[in-house]
Protein backbone atom coordinates (compact mmCIF):
# COMPACT_ATOMS: atom_id res chain seq x y z
CA UNK A 1 0.00 0.00 0.00
CA UNK A 2 2.44 2.28 0.95
CA UNK A 3 4.71 1.52 -1.94
CA UNK A 4 2.04 2.06 -4.12
CA UNK A 5 1.67 5.77 -2.56
CA UNK A 6 5.47 6.07 -2.94
CA UNK A 7 5.40 5.27 -6.60
CA UNK A 8 2.52 7.24 -7.15
CA UNK A 9 4.00 10.29 -5.65
CA UNK A 10 8.13 9.87 -7.39
CA UNK A 11 5.54 9.46 -10.83
CA UNK A 12 3.81 12.69 -9.81
CA UNK A 13 7.20 14.75 -9.40
CA UNK A 14 8.67 13.49 -12.39
CA UNK A 15 5.86 14.53 -14.34
CA UNK A 16 5.94 17.79 -13.10
CA UNK A 17 9.76 18.06 -13.08
CA UNK A 18 8.88 18.02 -17.34
CA UNK A 19 6.04 20.44 -17.39
CA UNK A 20 8.65 22.68 -15.30
CA UNK A 21 11.44 22.26 -17.86
CA UNK A 22 8.93 22.26 -20.76
CA UNK A 23 7.69 25.50 -19.42
CA UNK A 24 11.52 27.32 -18.43
CA UNK A 25 11.66 26.93 -22.76
CA UNK A 26 9.68 30.16 -22.82
CA UNK A 27 11.17 32.42 -19.60
CA UNK A 28 10.30 36.03 -20.73
CA UNK A 29 6.41 34.42 -20.83
CA UNK A 30 6.72 32.60 -17.47
CA UNK A 31 8.42 35.95 -15.86
CA UNK A 32 5.05 37.85 -17.36
CA UNK A 33 2.95 35.36 -16.13
CA UNK A 34 3.94 35.54 -12.32
CA UNK A 35 4.76 39.87 -12.02
CA UNK A 36 0.60 40.02 -13.52
CA UNK A 37 -1.07 37.59 -11.76
CA UNK A 38 0.58 39.14 -8.74
CA UNK A 39 -0.01 42.50 -9.89
CA UNK A 40 -3.58 42.37 -10.30
CA UNK A 41 -3.88 40.32 -6.61
CA UNK A 42 -2.28 43.43 -5.07
CA UNK A 43 -5.53 45.49 -5.98
CA UNK A 44 -7.42 43.89 -3.18
CA UNK A 45 -4.51 44.75 -1.01
CA UNK A 46 -4.60 49.10 -2.05
CA UNK A 47 -8.48 48.74 -1.03
CA UNK A 48 -8.32 47.17 2.34
CA UNK A 49 -5.00 49.65 2.71
CA UNK A 50 -7.07 52.74 1.67
CA UNK A 51 -10.03 51.73 4.10
CA UNK A 52 -8.21 51.14 7.04
CA UNK A 53 -6.61 54.73 6.79
CA UNK A 54 -10.44 55.60 7.57
CA UNK A 55 -11.58 53.10 9.98
CA UNK A 56 -9.86 51.34 12.58
CA UNK A 57 -11.65 47.44 12.64
CA UNK A 58 -14.33 46.19 10.35
CA UNK A 59 -16.49 43.82 12.28
CA UNK A 60 -14.09 44.08 14.97
CA UNK A 61 -11.37 42.68 12.41
CA UNK A 62 -7.97 44.93 12.35
CA UNK A 63 -6.39 45.21 9.19
CA UNK A 64 -3.55 42.70 9.98
CA UNK A 65 -6.12 40.55 10.71
CA UNK A 66 -8.24 40.72 7.81
CA UNK A 67 -5.05 40.65 5.51
CA UNK A 68 -3.87 37.01 6.79
CA UNK A 69 -7.67 36.16 5.80
CA UNK A 70 -6.64 37.51 2.38
CA UNK A 71 -2.99 36.40 2.18
CA UNK A 72 -4.98 32.51 3.47
CA UNK A 73 -6.76 32.71 0.00
CA UNK A 74 -3.11 34.08 -2.16
CA UNK A 75 -1.38 31.59 -0.51
CA UNK A 76 -3.54 28.59 -0.60
CA UNK A 77 -4.62 29.20 -4.84
CA UNK A 78 -0.75 30.21 -5.28
CA UNK A 79 0.31 26.36 -3.94
CA UNK A 80 -2.72 24.69 -5.20
CA UNK A 81 -2.65 26.27 -8.58
CA UNK A 82 1.31 25.90 -8.93
CA UNK A 83 0.84 21.87 -7.59
CA UNK A 84 -2.43 21.12 -9.07
CA UNK A 85 -3.14 23.51 -12.18
CA UNK A 86 -3.92 20.07 -14.27
CA UNK A 87 -7.94 19.91 -13.33
CA UNK A 88 -8.41 23.35 -15.37
CA UNK A 89 -7.21 20.91 -18.26
CA UNK A 90 -10.21 18.35 -17.73
CA UNK A 91 -12.71 20.38 -19.94
CA UNK A 92 -9.85 19.80 -22.91
CA UNK A 93 -9.01 16.65 -22.22
CA UNK A 94 -12.50 15.18 -21.94
CA UNK A 95 -13.92 17.15 -25.52
CA UNK A 96 -10.81 15.98 -27.51
CA UNK A 97 -11.17 12.31 -26.33
CA UNK A 98 -7.13 12.89 -24.87
CA UNK A 99 -8.36 11.72 -21.93
CA UNK A 100 -8.48 7.96 -23.55
CA UNK A 101 -4.45 7.94 -23.24
CA UNK A 102 -4.56 8.40 -19.53
CA UNK A 103 -7.21 5.74 -19.18
CA UNK A 104 -5.10 2.86 -20.84
CA UNK A 105 -1.93 3.73 -19.09
CA UNK A 106 -1.52 1.55 -15.91
CA UNK A 107 -1.58 4.96 -13.37
CA UNK A 108 -4.66 6.63 -11.52
CA UNK A 109 -6.04 9.11 -14.12
CA UNK A 110 -6.25 11.69 -11.00
CA UNK A 111 -2.53 11.84 -10.75
CA UNK A 112 -1.96 12.51 -14.97
CA UNK A 113 -4.49 15.24 -14.97
CA UNK A 114 -3.46 16.93 -11.99
CA UNK A 115 0.41 16.47 -13.16
CA UNK A 116 -0.60 17.35 -16.84
CA UNK A 117 0.02 20.93 -16.12
CA UNK A 118 2.48 23.66 -14.07
CA UNK A 119 0.31 26.78 -12.89
CA UNK A 120 3.42 28.75 -12.84
CA UNK A 121 1.47 31.82 -12.01
CA UNK A 122 1.06 30.49 -8.82
CA UNK A 123 4.35 31.65 -7.85
CA UNK A 124 3.43 35.29 -8.06
CA UNK A 125 0.72 34.55 -5.42
CA UNK A 126 3.10 32.12 -3.32
CA UNK A 127 6.07 34.73 -3.00
CA UNK A 128 3.05 37.65 -2.37
CA UNK A 129 0.65 36.02 0.01
CA UNK A 130 3.80 34.67 2.07
CA UNK A 131 5.45 38.19 2.21
CA UNK A 132 1.90 39.47 3.95
CA UNK A 133 1.74 36.48 6.64
CA UNK A 134 4.86 37.09 7.23
CA UNK A 135 4.48 40.52 7.87
CA UNK A 136 0.74 39.88 9.45
CA UNK A 137 1.62 37.92 11.73
CA UNK A 138 4.97 40.11 13.29
CA UNK A 139 2.64 43.11 13.68
CA UNK A 140 0.22 40.87 15.45
CA UNK A 141 0.61 40.45 19.06
CA UNK A 142 -0.25 36.52 19.51
CA UNK A 143 1.07 34.17 22.02
CA UNK A 144 2.11 31.22 19.84
CA UNK A 145 2.26 28.13 21.67
CA UNK A 146 3.59 24.78 19.81
CA UNK A 147 0.50 23.36 19.77
CA UNK A 148 -0.70 26.06 18.03
CA UNK A 149 1.91 26.44 15.66
CA UNK A 150 0.92 22.94 14.70
CA UNK A 151 -2.54 23.75 14.26
CA UNK A 152 -1.23 26.16 11.94
CA UNK A 153 0.50 23.98 9.54
CA UNK A 154 -2.27 21.54 9.97
CA UNK A 155 -4.78 24.44 9.12
CA UNK A 156 -2.56 25.42 6.11
CA UNK A 157 -2.15 21.92 4.23
CA UNK A 158 -6.13 21.55 5.06
CA UNK A 159 -6.75 24.73 3.28
CA UNK A 160 -4.87 23.40 0.32
CA UNK A 161 -6.61 20.33 0.31
CA UNK A 162 -10.14 22.05 0.51
CA UNK A 163 -9.28 24.63 -2.98
CA UNK A 164 -7.82 21.60 -4.72
CA UNK A 165 -10.48 19.75 -4.10
CA UNK A 166 -12.98 22.28 -5.02
CA UNK A 167 -11.35 22.88 -8.44
CA UNK A 168 -11.09 19.27 -9.52
CA UNK A 169 -15.19 18.33 -8.27
CA UNK A 170 -15.97 21.23 -10.19
CA UNK A 171 -14.21 20.61 -13.35
CA UNK A 172 -15.33 17.24 -13.32
CA UNK A 173 -19.09 19.25 -13.84
CA UNK A 174 -17.23 18.06 -17.93
CA UNK A 175 -18.64 14.71 -17.75
CA UNK A 176 -21.75 15.62 -16.88
CA UNK A 177 -22.03 19.49 -19.34
CA UNK A 178 -20.13 18.16 -22.31
CA UNK A 179 -20.02 21.53 -23.02
CA UNK A 180 -16.42 22.50 -24.70
CA UNK A 181 -17.28 25.78 -23.10
CA UNK A 182 -18.66 25.57 -19.78
CA UNK A 183 -18.22 27.95 -17.66
CA UNK A 184 -19.57 25.79 -14.50
CA UNK A 185 -16.11 25.44 -12.83
CA UNK A 186 -15.06 29.19 -13.85
CA UNK A 187 -18.40 30.26 -11.85
CA UNK A 188 -17.37 28.16 -8.49
CA UNK A 189 -14.17 29.51 -8.82
CA UNK A 190 -15.57 33.29 -8.54
CA UNK A 191 -17.51 32.69 -5.20
CA UNK A 192 -13.90 31.96 -3.83
CA UNK A 193 -14.00 35.90 -4.28
CA UNK A 194 -16.16 36.20 -0.94
CA UNK A 195 -13.89 34.20 1.32
CA UNK A 196 -10.99 37.59 1.03
CA UNK A 197 -12.71 38.64 3.89
CA UNK A 198 -13.97 38.04 6.97
CA UNK A 199 -16.83 35.86 5.92
CA UNK A 200 -19.12 37.25 8.75
CA UNK A 201 -19.78 40.87 7.18
CA UNK A 202 -22.11 38.69 5.01
CA UNK A 203 -26.05 37.79 5.12
CA UNK A 204 -27.02 34.46 5.94
CA UNK A 205 -27.24 33.21 2.20
CA UNK A 206 -23.38 34.40 1.52
CA UNK A 207 -22.24 32.46 5.07
CA UNK A 208 -23.92 29.35 4.23
CA UNK A 209 -22.95 28.88 0.81
CA UNK A 210 -19.35 29.46 1.40
CA UNK A 211 -19.53 27.55 4.88
CA UNK A 212 -22.18 24.85 3.48
CA UNK A 213 -22.19 24.74 -0.53
CA UNK A 214 -18.16 25.24 -1.58
CA UNK A 215 -16.79 25.59 1.62
CA UNK A 216 -14.51 28.23 1.00
CA UNK A 217 -14.22 29.88 4.01
CA UNK A 218 -12.64 26.84 5.31
CA UNK A 219 -9.78 27.92 3.32
CA UNK A 220 -9.15 31.37 4.84
CA UNK A 221 -11.82 32.69 7.24
CA UNK A 222 -12.39 29.98 9.83
CA UNK A 223 -8.19 29.53 10.32
CA UNK A 224 -8.11 32.79 10.95
CA UNK A 225 -10.50 33.65 13.41
CA UNK A 226 -9.41 30.39 15.14
CA UNK A 227 -5.75 31.12 15.69
CA UNK A 228 -7.28 34.88 16.51
CA UNK A 229 -9.31 33.43 18.89
CA UNK A 230 -12.58 35.31 16.89
CA UNK A 231 -16.10 34.91 18.40
CA UNK A 232 -17.80 31.90 18.04
CA UNK A 233 -16.18 31.60 14.87
CA UNK A 234 -13.15 29.69 16.30
CA UNK A 235 -14.73 26.74 16.79
CA UNK A 236 -15.42 26.74 13.19
CA UNK A 237 -11.93 26.83 13.13
CA UNK A 238 -11.38 23.14 14.16
CA UNK A 239 -13.83 21.61 11.44
CA UNK A 240 -10.88 22.68 9.08
CA UNK A 241 -9.51 19.79 8.56
CA UNK A 242 -12.81 17.60 9.04
CA UNK A 243 -13.88 19.76 5.73
CA UNK A 244 -10.35 18.98 4.08
CA UNK A 245 -11.12 14.89 4.36
CA UNK A 246 -14.50 15.54 3.35
CA UNK A 247 -13.84 17.41 0.62
CA UNK A 248 -10.90 15.44 -0.79
CA UNK A 249 -13.15 11.93 -0.89
CA UNK A 250 -16.23 14.06 -2.42
CA UNK A 251 -13.96 15.05 -5.28
CA UNK A 252 -12.88 11.87 -5.97
CA UNK A 253 -16.17 10.25 -5.69
CA UNK A 254 -17.37 12.71 -7.79
CA UNK A 255 -14.36 12.36 -10.43
CA UNK A 256 -14.97 8.53 -10.33
CA UNK A 257 -18.43 8.88 -11.08
CA UNK A 258 -18.21 11.15 -13.64
CA UNK A 259 -15.73 9.01 -15.41
CA UNK A 260 -17.88 6.14 -15.56
CA UNK A 261 -19.99 8.58 -17.91
CA UNK A 262 -17.55 9.19 -19.75
CA UNK A 263 -17.44 8.36 -23.81
CA UNK A 264 -14.69 8.88 -25.82
CA UNK A 265 -14.66 11.34 -28.41
CA UNK A 266 -12.76 9.62 -30.64
CA UNK A 267 -9.25 10.79 -31.15
CA UNK B 1 -22.01 56.06 -46.01
CA UNK B 2 -21.38 52.72 -47.57
CA UNK B 3 -18.18 52.87 -46.05
CA UNK B 4 -19.99 53.12 -42.72
CA UNK B 5 -22.35 50.20 -43.75
CA UNK B 6 -19.40 47.91 -43.63
CA UNK B 7 -18.68 48.91 -40.23
CA UNK B 8 -22.13 48.26 -38.88
CA UNK B 9 -21.82 44.62 -40.76
CA UNK B 10 -18.76 43.69 -38.55
CA UNK B 11 -20.88 44.85 -35.16
CA UNK B 12 -23.74 42.85 -35.81
CA UNK B 13 -21.64 39.75 -36.93
CA UNK B 14 -19.37 40.43 -32.92
CA UNK B 15 -22.92 40.99 -31.28
CA UNK B 16 -23.84 37.58 -32.78
CA UNK B 17 -20.87 35.66 -31.78
CA UNK B 18 -20.95 37.42 -27.95
CA UNK B 19 -24.28 35.58 -27.84
CA UNK B 20 -23.23 32.31 -29.16
CA UNK B 21 -20.43 32.86 -26.50
CA UNK B 22 -22.70 33.93 -23.97
CA UNK B 23 -21.14 31.91 -21.35
CA UNK B 24 -17.58 33.61 -21.53
CA UNK B 25 -19.59 36.78 -20.72
CA UNK B 26 -21.48 35.12 -17.96
CA UNK B 27 -18.10 33.82 -16.36
CA UNK B 28 -16.49 37.96 -16.43
CA UNK B 29 -19.84 38.92 -15.25
CA UNK B 30 -20.13 37.03 -12.35
CA UNK B 31 -16.73 37.48 -11.72
CA UNK B 32 -17.76 40.95 -11.17
CA UNK B 33 -20.74 40.61 -9.33
CA UNK B 34 -19.49 38.38 -6.80
CA UNK B 35 -16.46 41.24 -6.11
CA UNK B 36 -19.03 44.48 -6.49
CA UNK B 37 -21.16 41.80 -3.58
CA UNK B 38 -18.13 41.29 -1.22
CA UNK B 39 -17.04 45.18 -1.07
CA UNK B 40 -21.07 45.83 -0.46
CA UNK B 41 -20.82 43.91 2.42
CA UNK B 42 -17.09 45.44 3.61
CA UNK B 43 -18.63 48.81 3.30
CA UNK B 44 -22.31 48.02 4.94
CA UNK B 45 -19.80 46.78 8.00
CA UNK B 46 -18.31 49.75 7.75
CA UNK B 47 -21.28 52.30 7.39
CA UNK B 48 -22.83 50.38 10.59
CA UNK B 49 -20.18 52.68 12.53
CA UNK B 50 -20.03 55.57 10.40
CA UNK B 51 -22.37 57.96 9.10
CA UNK B 52 -20.03 59.23 5.98
CA UNK B 53 -16.81 58.17 4.43
CA UNK B 54 -14.84 60.76 3.05
CA UNK B 55 -17.58 62.56 2.07
CA UNK B 56 -19.42 59.75 0.66
CA UNK B 57 -22.85 59.22 2.45
CA UNK B 58 -23.95 55.29 2.59
CA UNK B 59 -26.74 55.30 -0.17
CA UNK B 60 -24.03 57.37 -2.48
CA UNK B 61 -21.63 54.68 -1.87
CA UNK B 62 -23.59 51.96 -2.83
CA UNK B 63 -24.71 54.03 -6.11
CA UNK B 64 -20.90 54.29 -6.21
CA UNK B 65 -20.55 50.34 -6.48
CA UNK B 66 -23.57 49.92 -8.89
CA UNK B 67 -21.74 52.36 -11.02
CA UNK B 68 -18.66 50.88 -11.12
CA UNK B 69 -19.90 47.48 -11.57
CA UNK B 70 -21.72 48.95 -14.63
CA UNK B 71 -18.54 50.53 -16.13
CA UNK B 72 -16.68 47.40 -15.29
CA UNK B 73 -18.67 45.05 -17.56
CA UNK B 74 -18.73 47.19 -20.34
CA UNK B 75 -16.13 45.84 -22.96
CA UNK B 76 -15.22 42.93 -20.92
CA UNK B 77 -12.44 40.19 -21.05
CA UNK B 78 -14.31 38.96 -24.73
CA UNK B 79 -13.58 41.78 -26.63
CA UNK B 80 -9.91 42.44 -25.06
CA UNK B 81 -9.22 38.81 -25.67
CA UNK B 82 -10.49 38.92 -29.39
CA UNK B 83 -7.95 41.71 -30.10
CA UNK B 84 -5.11 39.79 -28.75
CA UNK B 85 -6.06 36.84 -30.62
CA UNK B 86 -6.39 37.98 -34.04
CA UNK B 87 -2.78 39.38 -33.27
CA UNK B 88 -1.48 35.88 -31.57
CA UNK B 89 -3.28 33.17 -34.16
CA UNK B 90 -1.92 35.44 -37.13
CA UNK B 91 -5.29 36.05 -38.62
CA UNK B 92 -4.66 39.42 -38.07
CA UNK B 93 -2.62 39.01 -41.67
CA UNK B 94 -6.41 37.94 -43.69
CA UNK B 95 -7.39 41.28 -41.90
CA UNK B 96 -4.31 43.54 -43.86
CA UNK B 97 -5.55 41.85 -46.91
CA UNK B 98 -9.28 43.22 -46.20
CA UNK B 99 -10.27 47.19 -47.65
CA UNK B 100 -10.81 47.65 -43.63
CA UNK B 101 -9.30 49.99 -40.97
CA UNK B 102 -7.79 47.40 -38.51
CA UNK B 103 -9.06 49.84 -35.44
CA UNK B 104 -12.39 51.32 -37.03
CA UNK B 105 -13.07 47.42 -37.39
CA UNK B 106 -12.05 46.36 -33.99
CA UNK B 107 -14.13 49.41 -32.47
CA UNK B 108 -17.24 48.43 -34.63
CA UNK B 109 -16.59 44.61 -33.29
CA UNK B 110 -16.25 45.92 -29.63
CA UNK B 111 -19.30 48.25 -29.63
CA UNK B 112 -21.05 45.19 -31.17
CA UNK B 113 -20.30 42.66 -28.64
CA UNK B 114 -21.28 45.29 -25.79
CA UNK B 115 -24.33 45.42 -26.54
CA UNK B 116 -25.16 41.97 -25.53
CA UNK B 117 -22.98 42.88 -22.15
CA UNK B 118 -25.08 45.99 -21.42
CA UNK B 119 -28.41 44.11 -22.02
CA UNK B 120 -26.45 41.24 -19.11
CA UNK B 121 -24.81 43.96 -17.29
CA UNK B 122 -28.28 45.74 -17.20
CA UNK B 123 -30.27 42.77 -15.88
CA UNK B 124 -27.19 41.82 -12.87
CA UNK B 125 -27.62 46.11 -12.40
CA UNK B 126 -31.29 45.75 -11.74
CA UNK B 127 -30.33 42.25 -9.20
CA UNK B 128 -27.92 44.68 -7.73
CA UNK B 129 -30.40 47.64 -7.36
CA UNK B 130 -32.97 45.12 -5.22
CA UNK B 131 -29.94 43.61 -3.15
CA UNK B 132 -29.18 47.45 -2.21
CA UNK B 133 -31.90 48.33 -0.89
CA UNK B 134 -31.91 52.09 -1.59
CA UNK B 135 -29.61 54.21 -4.13
CA UNK B 136 -29.11 57.53 -4.17
CA UNK B 137 -29.97 58.65 -8.09
CA UNK B 138 -29.50 61.40 -10.13
CA UNK B 139 -31.78 64.67 -9.26
CA UNK B 140 -33.07 65.37 -12.92
CA UNK B 141 -33.41 64.35 -16.23
CA UNK B 142 -30.35 66.54 -17.23
CA UNK B 143 -27.78 64.65 -14.94
CA UNK B 144 -29.16 61.42 -16.43
CA UNK B 145 -28.16 62.45 -19.70
CA UNK B 146 -24.55 63.78 -18.74
CA UNK B 147 -24.04 61.05 -17.05
CA UNK B 148 -25.40 58.72 -19.59
CA UNK B 149 -23.45 60.67 -22.59
CA UNK B 150 -19.87 60.63 -19.89
CA UNK B 151 -21.15 56.42 -19.79
CA UNK B 152 -20.13 56.39 -23.46
CA UNK B 153 -17.22 58.47 -23.28
CA UNK B 154 -16.13 55.75 -20.85
CA UNK B 155 -16.53 53.06 -23.22
CA UNK B 156 -14.70 55.01 -25.91
CA UNK B 157 -11.83 55.48 -23.55
CA UNK B 158 -11.66 51.96 -22.33
CA UNK B 159 -11.58 50.93 -26.24
CA UNK B 160 -8.78 53.00 -26.78
CA UNK B 161 -6.73 51.33 -23.28
CA UNK B 162 -7.38 47.71 -24.27
CA UNK B 163 -6.72 48.52 -27.93
CA UNK B 164 -2.87 49.60 -27.28
CA UNK B 165 -2.58 46.67 -24.75
CA UNK B 166 -3.95 44.24 -27.37
CA UNK B 167 -1.27 45.86 -29.81
CA UNK B 168 1.67 44.42 -27.09
CA UNK B 169 0.75 41.43 -28.30
CA UNK B 170 2.84 41.90 -31.79
CA UNK B 171 6.06 42.13 -29.46
CA UNK B 172 5.36 39.52 -26.13
CA UNK B 173 3.05 36.40 -27.10
CA UNK B 174 1.20 36.59 -23.64
CA UNK B 175 -2.53 37.63 -24.08
CA UNK B 176 -3.17 36.82 -20.41
CA UNK B 177 -0.36 38.37 -19.12
CA UNK B 178 -0.70 41.68 -20.47
CA UNK B 179 -4.40 41.75 -20.12
CA UNK B 180 -3.76 41.35 -16.40
CA UNK B 181 -1.24 43.91 -16.58
CA UNK B 182 -3.80 46.18 -18.05
CA UNK B 183 -6.54 45.60 -16.04
CA UNK B 184 -4.56 46.86 -12.81
CA UNK B 185 -3.41 49.59 -14.19
CA UNK B 186 -6.98 50.95 -15.01
CA UNK B 187 -8.72 49.50 -11.96
CA UNK B 188 -6.07 50.95 -9.41
CA UNK B 189 -6.03 54.63 -11.29
CA UNK B 190 -10.02 54.47 -12.37
CA UNK B 191 -11.76 54.48 -9.04
CA UNK B 192 -12.53 50.73 -10.03
CA UNK B 193 -11.43 49.79 -6.10
CA UNK B 194 -12.52 52.67 -4.03
CA UNK B 195 -13.56 56.44 -4.95
CA UNK B 196 -10.30 57.97 -6.17
CA UNK B 197 -11.00 60.87 -3.63
CA UNK B 198 -10.44 58.03 -0.89
CA UNK B 199 -7.08 57.83 -1.74
CA UNK B 200 -3.41 59.57 -0.65
CA UNK B 201 -3.57 63.29 -1.80
CA UNK B 202 -0.22 62.94 -4.25
CA UNK B 203 -1.73 59.80 -5.63
CA UNK B 204 -5.50 60.98 -6.00
CA UNK B 205 -3.36 64.06 -7.90
CA UNK B 206 -1.67 61.70 -9.88
CA UNK B 207 -4.71 60.19 -11.85
CA UNK B 208 -5.82 64.02 -12.33
CA UNK B 209 -3.69 63.46 -15.44
CA UNK B 210 -4.18 60.47 -16.98
CA UNK B 211 -7.05 59.00 -18.81
CA UNK B 212 -8.12 56.47 -16.52
CA UNK B 213 -10.37 58.66 -14.00
CA UNK B 214 -12.29 58.72 -16.86
CA UNK B 215 -13.56 54.94 -17.03
CA UNK B 216 -15.12 54.82 -13.92
CA UNK B 217 -14.72 58.27 -11.42
CA UNK B 218 -15.79 60.64 -13.59
CA UNK B 219 -19.48 58.79 -14.46
CA UNK B 220 -19.83 58.05 -11.22
CA UNK B 221 -18.86 61.67 -9.72
CA UNK B 222 -21.89 62.50 -12.76
CA UNK B 223 -24.38 60.02 -11.39
CA UNK B 224 -23.90 61.04 -8.04
CA UNK B 225 -24.32 65.15 -8.79
CA UNK B 226 -21.01 65.47 -7.19
CA UNK B 227 -19.64 66.53 -10.29
CA UNK B 228 -22.58 69.15 -12.15
CA UNK B 229 -23.50 71.77 -14.58
CA UNK B 230 -20.37 73.10 -16.17
CA UNK B 231 -18.21 71.45 -14.53
CA UNK B 232 -19.77 68.12 -15.66
CA UNK B 233 -19.42 69.10 -19.33
CA UNK B 234 -16.01 70.13 -18.90
CA UNK B 235 -15.08 66.65 -17.30
CA UNK B 236 -16.66 64.90 -20.37
CA UNK B 237 -15.22 67.16 -22.65
CA UNK B 238 -11.76 66.07 -21.35
CA UNK B 239 -13.25 62.60 -21.33
CA UNK B 240 -13.62 62.35 -25.21
CA UNK B 241 -10.27 64.27 -25.73
CA UNK B 242 -8.26 61.30 -24.08
CA UNK B 243 -11.02 59.12 -26.04
CA UNK B 244 -8.94 60.79 -29.02
CA UNK B 245 -5.75 60.76 -27.85
CA UNK B 246 -5.96 57.59 -27.59
CA UNK B 247 -7.59 56.63 -30.25
CA UNK B 248 -4.67 58.69 -32.37
CA UNK B 249 -2.01 56.90 -30.18
CA UNK B 250 -3.04 53.57 -31.24
CA UNK B 251 -3.26 54.36 -34.59
CA UNK B 252 0.59 55.07 -34.41
CA UNK B 253 1.61 51.78 -32.25
CA UNK B 254 0.09 50.04 -34.88
CA UNK B 255 1.76 51.54 -38.42
CA UNK B 256 5.01 50.37 -35.81
CA UNK B 257 3.74 47.26 -35.03
CA UNK B 258 2.32 46.01 -38.80
CA UNK B 259 5.71 47.24 -40.10
CA UNK B 260 7.90 44.51 -38.02
CA UNK B 261 5.10 41.74 -38.15
CA UNK B 262 6.46 38.32 -38.88
CA UNK B 263 3.58 35.49 -40.12
CA UNK B 264 4.09 32.04 -40.53
CA UNK B 265 2.03 30.69 -42.64
CA UNK B 266 -1.98 31.17 -42.16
Amino acid sequence: MIAKWVKMLLLYVRFMKANLIALLEYRLDMMIMIFSSALIHLLGLVFLWVIYQRVPDINGWGLWEVLVVYAMVYVTEGISSFLFEGSWMMNTLVNKGLLDNFLIRPVSPILQILSSRIGVNGIGNILIGTAILIQAVSHISMHWTIPKIIMAVVLLVSAIIIRSSIKLASNSSVFWTQNPGSSFPFMIHSIGEFAKYPVSIYNTVIQGIVTVVVPFAFVSFYPAAYLFDKEVFRYWGLLTPVVAIYCAIGAVTIFNYGLKRYESAGN
Amino acid sequence: MNAFRKYIVLGKVSLQNAMAYRSTFLISLLAGFVLVMSQFYIWKAIYSKHNEIGGYSWDEMKAYLLIMFITNSLLSWYSEMAISQKILDGSVAMDLLKPLDFQKARLAETMGASIFESILGAALASIIIIIFEGIASPPDLLTWLLFLVSLLASALIKFGIIYIAGLFCFWTSNPYGVAWVRAAITNLLSGAIVPLTLFPRWLESVTAYLPFRGVVFVPASIFLNRINGQAAVQEIAIQLLWALFLWLAGRMIWSRAVRQITIYGG
